[in-house]
């Protein structure tokens, strides 16, 4: 399933632990994109579920591309990364590249942090991360494990942060597309 | 009648089926023409020095048409890069005037013309068909130019001049398939040199730490450790006054070679919303530079060595992309 082509059904989705759930959400254009509440976020769209671990005393996260901007992505088609596993990062450093049906970006961490390890899934077929993108198992679409002591957001606190970012969104969007 | 004309289809990397369709329709098509002689090689900057493509293309004696996921200028210099030389020859894909400022060439390079096309110009097979049967028409017919006569100095001759042969008489049901490299590559990442801008200021080689960058025995920069380079990093190109540094599978256009306005259509950047720091070239190149610098143990310099660059006109104009790829 990809985002853009089953675009209400992430509730459904079986690798969707919130199911039942009635998900906070946010509406872009038709695509209603639905938050997981059993995770944390943060800003620049990740979506980071606790481990039972610690690294140097932080916790270690499982990090992945949330709905939103999975749907700004669309088809993933290729990642790759600038940044070795057990590397220390600071909050907005390129630590990789990807590149999708509608973009090419590179990636930064949620904040700083310690990229503990990288998921293989995503690197071996990067259609994971459209199939199950909220996926934190081995095998599911998460991107890497992170050790951050940086305060995060909840699901709402997420959504409500959204509400603010979408028009700028669009407007670079459409900006860009229109050059 | 010249002939055949060489095509080269350098296909893409990474499994986007749109570009794998397209590739696809392009050489089911020139495999059916006669005048042309059409060879599939991986994507040009993932060959290494030694991957037969590379080796055939080096081989290659006159013009030649090399289609890339590539703006025209970086898969020109990338050519240029693998000892694969000649003049920058015009397209009028996306109606290019002839008038119009063209990369130019080393002045020692071979008289024969490499037309590069960039296959994101159009998802129609056809217009680049068509312009590759214009180029074909155009090379059979003599004109008067600079490079009919002796290449002043040039280590070979011109190969347009004596390139009038007859093509070999080719059965019509005669099965055909392109002389295809697929020796497998790894993604690999360096920067070209556009020498047609580069001034040999030497910006890039102080800045540059991990040594990249050097000089030949005539005191011309040039790539000299390419593999040296930091996957991702593209920050000596943001310092290079002269945008003589490409990096061609680059995302922002102004790095990766695109010349002036790009036509085509470019994937939308995510960058500033997935966290990229909002900050002008060079404290952007500083940044890139220091994630590289403590990856491989070393201490972050910071801005060490930009603090005095006054900007010029150059600078704010990479700026004014970098801002349009916001």
């Amino acid at each position: 399933m990809s985002a853009d082509a089953a675009p209400l059904a992430e509730n459904a989705s079986p690798e969707d632990p919130s199911v039942g759930e009635e998900l906070p959400t946010f509406r872009m254009g038709e695509f209603l994109a639905k938050f997981p509440t059993d995770r944390a976020y943060c800003r620049n769209h990740l979506w980071l579920l606790t481990t039972d671990r610690q690294e140097g005393g932080e916790p270690i996260y499982r990090v992945g591309f949330t709905a939103y901007s999975r749907r700004l992505l669309q088809d993933v088609y290729f990642l790759d990364w600038n940044v070795d596993e057990g590397q220390t990062v600071d909050a907005g450093a390129s630590i990789g590249e990807i590149e999708s049906a509608k973009a090419l970006s590179s990636m930064h961490p949620p904040a700083a942090g310690t990229i503990v390890t990288l998921n293989p899934a995503p690197l071996a077929d990067p259609s994971v991360i459209n199939a199950a993108g909220y996926d934190a198992e081995d095998g599911g679409g998460w991107l890497y494990e992170f050790a951050t002591a940086a305060p995060l957001l909840d699901a709402a606190a997420y959504v409500d942060h959204l509400g603010g970012v979408w028009e700028t969104t669009q407007r670079i969007i459409k900006g860009q597309a229109n050059t | 009648m010249a002939g055949k004309l060489t095509v080269v289809l350098s296909q893409s990397q990474g499994k986007n089926p749109a570009k794998q369709a397209l590739e696809e329709a392009l050489a089911a098509e020139l495999l059916m023409d006669p005048e042309i002689d059409l060879s599939l090689v991986p994507h040009l900057v993932d060959m290494a020095a030694d991957h037969p493509g590379l080796l055939y293309l080096r081989g290659v004696p006159g013009d030649a048409i090399v289609l890339s996921w590539l703006f025209p200028r970086a898969a020109f210099w990338t050519l240029d890069r693998q000892d694969v030389r000649g003049r920058f020859g015009v397209s009028l894909l996306h109606g290019f005037e002839e008038e119009e400022a063209t990369p130019g060439s080393r002045p020692d390079a071979p008289g024969r013309s490499l037309y590069c096309l960039d296959l994101r110009d159009s998802d129609d097979p056809q217009e680049y068909l068509t312009e590759i049967r214009r180029i074909a028409k155009e090379r059979s017919v003599p004109t008067v130019g600079l490079s009919l006569g002796p290449a002043s100095g040039g280590r070979q001759p011109p190969e347009r001049s004596s390139s009038i042969a007859t093509s070999e008489p080719q059965g019509a049901d005669a099965p055909r398939s392109p002389t295809t490299f697929e020796e497998p590559t790894t993604r690999r990442w360096y920067p070209v040199i556009d020498y047609d801008r580069c001034t040999n200021c030497m910006e890039c080689v102080d800045f540059c730490l991990f040594g990249v960058y050097g000089v030949d025995g005539d005191g011309d920069v040039l790539v000299e450790q390419q593999d040296s380079c930091k996957k991702g990093c593209p920050a000596c190109s943001r310092v290079c006054p002269a945008n003589a540094i490409v990096f061609p599978g680059h995302k922002t256009p102004a790095i990766a070679g695109a010349d002036g306005e790009g036509a085509g259509d470019f994937k939308i950047d995510l960058s500033k919303l997935f966290g990229a720091a909002d900050a002008d070239p060079l404290k952007q190149a500083a940044a890139e530079r220091d994630v590289h610098l403590l990856r491989d143990g070393r201490d972050s310099v910071g801005m060490q060595g930009l603090e005095n660059r006054v900007k010029d006109d150059l600078d704010a104009m990479l700026d004014g992309l970098d801002a349009l790829a916001l």
